[in-house]
């Protein structure tokens, strides 16, 4: 495997979708190739990021704005 | 929670209560969601509104062969996918990320490529509060269809099957999508640990892309 078959499937590899017949590839790659190593470790790490990113909660305003736009446009009961 | 089931269940047969209550349960992540895809608070709103509008209108047509929250994902990502921004120049639609313009290269010489393990600096850097203003800024960069693809699996931590679901494509295409999109917001991360001091140099100065054009 060169480093640029390996490029193409690095994402499915840190997150577990590949064959262990690929990962076993992989990782025999990864033995002798250090900047493939540093490479797979933080394109892991910046999925672990984004995981981390806080979201914004909604302001209580929007989510008021929210329930008066959702009683005016729906069918009133019967 | 409540259970959801019955909530559905009941706001199928119209029940205006339940029909609050899951709009109660879900607003916060929607509106995460559509606030990270927009940036900014109008459109952000809108998203929402069309969102939970949607959502009252077709909850009869929810099959529960997904979660609800992922139904919800593909309504949101439908209206994120059709908006344009207010103020903002989307990059061009449609284009394609490179795998050859994202790759790191050898030197001229044919020497392998310098890459540092920047993962416990950009660790320390998030905790600082450094990272997170930096990190949404390169994930603003990607055209939006890569974009909805990292932001819902790598931000909201949707299945790569969940992520096809919310955004009609191939589990493939988002699989191809996301591994171009995750590529791009490393490099953007590794270039600015290097020009911030805390690794070496940068990467890949001559290979960047351009989405501004």
């Amino acid at each position: 495997m060169t480093c640029r078959e390996l490029f193409e499937r690095l994402s499915e590899y840190v997150d577990g979708e590949l064959s262990q017949e690929l990962c076993q590839e992989i990782r025999k790659h990864l033995d002798g190739c250090d900047p493939c190593v540093n490479f797979a470790k933080t394109l892991k790490t910046t999925s672990e990021l984004c995981r981390r990113l806080p979201s914004q909660p909604i302001p209580p305003e929007v989510a008021a704005d929210l329930r008066s736009f959702l009683t005016r446009h729906l069918p009133k009961p019967s | 929670m409540t259970d959801e089931r019955a909530l559905i269940a009941a706001s199928k047969d119209g029940d205006p209560a339940a029909l609050d209550a899951l709009v109660r349960t879900h607003q916060n992540r929607v509106y995460g969601f559509a606030m990270r895809m927009c940036r900014n608070v109008e459109d952000a709103k809108d998203i929402l509104q069309e969102t939970f509008l949607g959502m009252v209108r077709s909850i009869r047509e929810f099959r529960e062969e997904s979660q609800f929250s992922t139904w919800l994902y593909r309504i949101a990502s439908n209206a994120c996918l059709k908006k344009r921004r207010r103020g903002v120049h989307d990059p061009t639609p449609a284009q394609e990320l490179s795998l050859d313009d994202l790759m790191p290269r050898p030197d001229a010489e044919g020497r392998k490529p310098e890459i540092a393990d920047w993962s416990d600096d950009a660790e320390r850097a998030l905790l600082r509060g450094e990272l997170s203003a930096r990190m949404e800024a390169a994930i603003d960069k990607l055209p939006k269809e890569y974009k909805i693809v990292l932001v819902l699996r790598d931000v909201e931590g949707l299945s790569a099957e969940e992520t096809a679901q919310a955004v009609g494509l191939s589990v493939a295409a988002v699989k191809s999508r996301l591994h171009r999109a995750r590529v791009f917001v490393r490099r953007e991360l590794a270039d600015y640990l290097a020009e911030s001091g805390k690794t070496g140099s940068r990467e890949s100065k001559s290979l960047r892309v351009d989405h501004t054009q």
